[in-house]
């Protein structure tokens, strides 16, 4: 029975440790158990045993599992308890191996030298036999062995009691006290002091069952986190549906890149977002060639730069489809990076916008038409300085060529004359059709084009457009330029015709002042990593209560003013992802500001 | 004559218009001065040479109409022709009624241009001729006493010896002796004579 439950336990955990084969543990009681069962077939043999050539052969046998049950156990505590002096441990394996080899060679067994006969005993009601005969001393070499287990196993407990581990605790503590009772009790029944057969299988059995608790309690847990682990994995499939459904919902494709294996995963969405079909081969190569090649550059940039430096993407591009047409994409990603700092995964999402792009275009052509409209209107106040501009050069052409026909009247005219005539009506042609280019680039009606442009000069441009209307005016126009202004991108009708508009409500704002108290200053200046230009005037400033209202719709102080120019402003400063404000300057007078963000910062592609 | 030689004067802020204007009327026979800038102008008006001013109506500083404004209070009798980029009503009416002689665009015809010129050269000349013939006419007034200057505003206006005598509280002989220096000092002959005189010096009283 003994020896059955021994079996069984080796058994089970046999199988335990072919499931998982780094509890070593699991190997090592395998081991107890059936060196134990074995022992326990040795002592049955032992107490039946009616010759003394036959106890001598099986308690020369026994040695074998012994020596298996007690260097597992070694084994068992180092592996399992993790505890425990090794050079002990191995102390302990080294004797326990020189006991065996010293027994296969010195018949009949170790612990006797001369097995002189056998006693007749009744024992629990059996009739069993037990020996009798002269010790060998180096029996006692086994003898040392059982001791520094014993020292081992207390070791053991001491550092096991560290750890407030009731179950390894109780699990060492039991060992040493079962493998001290096996080993009194051997010696106890060698000297014939106890007439009672050998037991100590018994006290093996308690050996095994102990650590047959102490591994229970971790299949236990091992079985719990079996049950929890499946209990997560379905609720981790289940939220990996439902993001799954609401990235569908979403119309989000998601796509994994592995960068160490060069593989690329992505969802069926994603799939038809980029018109792959669901068993088309992944790879950088083939979606790059996807996007639209106006756009592939960018992206590839854009991907190249993250791989290489990580962080988040975002960026939105256009792909160009199978059957010619475009689909807008915006995505958004991210790199990971494994231990080493070496990028491994590229993470992204990407999302169909063709239809917000349409709606955004819609939006775009509108804008620009009011642009256009508010552009027209403004040419319509300045129409009579521009009318002068023009006259200007065309007057002088034509007195020009009116005084040369007089000239050549003349039988001998003077060349020298009728050459200077001929240049200056070049230049003043040159001249006349820089005016009409200016104010065609204002009416054209134009998408919106942005172009790396210099502030410095955008502002000076606008001053020369209204510098006739303000010396007319008798308004001081200045101009302050920033020291260093890097390039920046934006339309450059469209930032003109925002400063034009300052520019001509600031004229008009001290039109009713004294000459000497008409002045508009320009200001251009680089503020917080943002471009800054700012109108002021001496006029009378706005009235508090209207300040807010500015840039509203139709809001207009201007007796035949329509109440857009400010709005459509503030429009195109927004649109390039800056802001504009109106204060009042304590010194009396306006002050516009825009703030534009510097190109490579802020802007979408 | 020993009058000196009109000078058409030419007031425009645009350097090149000014010399092209310049060379033109200077091609068709007249003396030209340019200036840039009003105040240019009015530093060296030479009010004494006959002419004309041909003036830009938008100008920074001081504009055309400005300029004929300053002009007329200073007493500048030259007549004003205006330059205009575009016919600017306004403007136009404004300067008509200051006493513009006319009022051109820039693009106007060379033969309106050059007849306009003529026009107010022609003018001015007149005028000053006019001016100087008054200034005759007037300077044996300057010689009259206080007195004799009483008698005859009553007598330009019909009044007998005997009621002049009574106005200004005098002897009817007295009056009798001043209208004899005045006759003399003016150098009439008759009444009638001295009645004319007085209206053609009325008219140009300054």
């Amino acid at each position: 029975m003994d020896a059955a439950i021994c079996l069984t336990l080796a058994g089970i955990y046999f199988a335990a440790w072919l499931q998982s084969r780094s509890m070593w543990g699991y190997l090592f009681f395998t081991f107890s158990a059936l060196g134990s069962a074995a022992i326990a077939a040795c002592e049955l043999l032992l107490m039946r045993s009616e010759t003394v050539e036959q106890f001598g052969r099986v308690d020369w046998l026994s040695h074998f599992p012994l020596c298996v049950l007690l260097v597992s156990i070694v084994w068992f505590t180092r592996f399992h308890l993790r505890a425990g002096w090794p050079w002990l441990g191995w102390a302990v394996i080294a004797t326990r191996i020189l006991m065996l080899v010293m027994n296969i060679f010195s018949p009949p067994t170790i612990n006797f030298r001369v097995i002189t006969g056998l006693h007749r005993v009744s024992f629990l009601g059996e009739t069993i036999f037990t020996p009798e005969g002269v010790l060998n001393p180096w029996a006692n070499v086994g003898k040392l062995s059982s001791v520094l287990l014993l020292i081992f196993l207390i070791t053991a407990t001491v550092e096991v009691s560290r750890r407030k581990k009731r179950v390894d605790l109780f699990l060492s503590g039991s060992l040493m006290f079962f493998i001290t009772a096996a080993a009194l009790h051997a010696a106890l029944v060698e000297r014939g002091i106890v007439k009672s057969p050998y037991l100590i299988s018994f006290a093996f059995l308690g050996v095994i069952l102990t650590m047959a608790y102490g591994l229970s309690s971790d299949v236990l847990r091992a079985s719990q986190l079996v049950v929890m682990l499946q209990a997560s994995e379905a609720g981790l499939r289940e939220s990996e549906e439902r993001m799954t459904l609401a990235a569908e919902a979403a119309n989000l494709g998601i796509w994994i890149s592995d960068l160490a294996r060069q593989e690329i995963w992505a969802t069926q969405k994603w799939r038809e977002l980029f018109g792959f079909s669901g068993s088309d081969q992944l790879d950088l190569e083939g979606i790059l060639q996807r996007v639209h090649p106006e756009d592939r550059e960018v992206v590839n940039q854009m991907l190249t730069k993250v791989l290489a430096s990580g962080g988040n993407y975002e960026a939105e591009y256009r792909l160009l489809l199978r059957d010619g047409k475009i689909r807008w994409i915006a995505s958004r990603g991210r790199v990971e990076f494994n231990g080493n700092g070496k990028p491994a995964l590229l993470r992204g999402v990407s999302v169909d916008v063709t239809q917000r792009h349409a709606v955004e275009l819609e939006v775009q052509q509108q804008r620009a038409e009011l642009a256009h409209f508010s552009r027209v209107s403004m040419l319509g106040e300045l129409s009579g300085s521009l009318a002068h501009e023009l006259s200007q050069p065309l007057g002088a052409i034509l007195r020009n060529t009116e005084a040369a026909e007089l000239f050549l009247e003349d039988p001998s005219p003077d060349m020298d004359e009728l050459r200077a005539i001929l240049a200056d009506i070049r230049k003043d042609d040159q001249r006349a059709g820089a005016v009409i280019d200016r104010m065609r680039s204002m009416m054209k009606r134009r998408a919106v084009e942005h172009g790396m442009l210099d502030l410095n000069m955008l502002a000076a441009d606008v001053i020369g457009f209204v510098r006739r209307d303000a010396d007319l005016r008798k308004v001081r126009l200045t101009l302050e330029p920033a020291s260093s202004l890097p390039l920046m991108r934006g339309d450059r009708i469209q930032l003109q015709q925002v400063l034009l508009n300052l520019l001509l409500n600031a004229m008009d704002a001290v039109s009713d002042s004294t000459p000497d108290r008409r002045r508009v200053a320009v200001l251009v200046r680089l503020a917080d990593k943002r471009a800054e230009v700012v109108v002021s005037d001496t006029g009378h400033g706005i009235p508090e209560d209207k300040l807010p209202r500015v840039f509203e719709p139709f809001f207009t102080s201007k007796q035949n003013g329509m109440g857009l120019g400010l709005p459509i402003s503030r429009t195109i400063i927004e649109a390039h992802g800056g802001s504009i404000q109106a204060k009042n300057d304590p010194d009396g007078g306006a002050i516009f500001c825009f703030t534009l963000p510097m190109a490579g910062e802020g802007g979408s592609s | 004559m020993t009058e000196p030689t009109p000078i058409v004067r030419i007031v425009d802020d645009d350097a090149s218009f000014l010399k092209a204007i310049a060379r033109l009327l200077r091609g068709a026979g007249f003396t030209v001065k340019p200036f840039v800038s009003a105040v240019e102008f009015l530093a060296q008006p030479e009010l004494d040479v006959p002419g004309c001013v041909l003036v830009d109506l938008q100008m920074p500083g001081l504009s055309g109409l400005e300029l004929q404004d300053v002009m007329a209070r200073t007493g500048h009798r030259l007549p004003v022709i205006f330059l205009s980029g575009h016919g600017d009503v306004p403007s136009t009416v404004r300067a008509m009624r200051q006493g513009a002689e006319d009022f051109l665009t820039k693009l106007a015809p060379k033969e309106d241009l050059i007849e306009a010129v003529k026009r107010a050269v022609r003018r001015d000349c007149n005028e000053r001729a006019e001016r100087a013939r008054q200034k005759e006419l007037r300077a044996p007034f300057a010689t009259l006493t206080p007195r004799e200057v009483e008698v005859l505003q009553h007598v330009v206006q019909g009044k007998l010896n005997k009621q002049i005598a009574y106005d200004l509280g005098i002897h009817e002989r007295t009056v009798k002796l001043h209208r004899t220096a005045i006759t003399t000092k003016l150098g009439v002959q008759s009444n009638a004579e001295l009645m004319r005189l007085w209206i053609a010096v009325q008219g140009t009283e300054a």
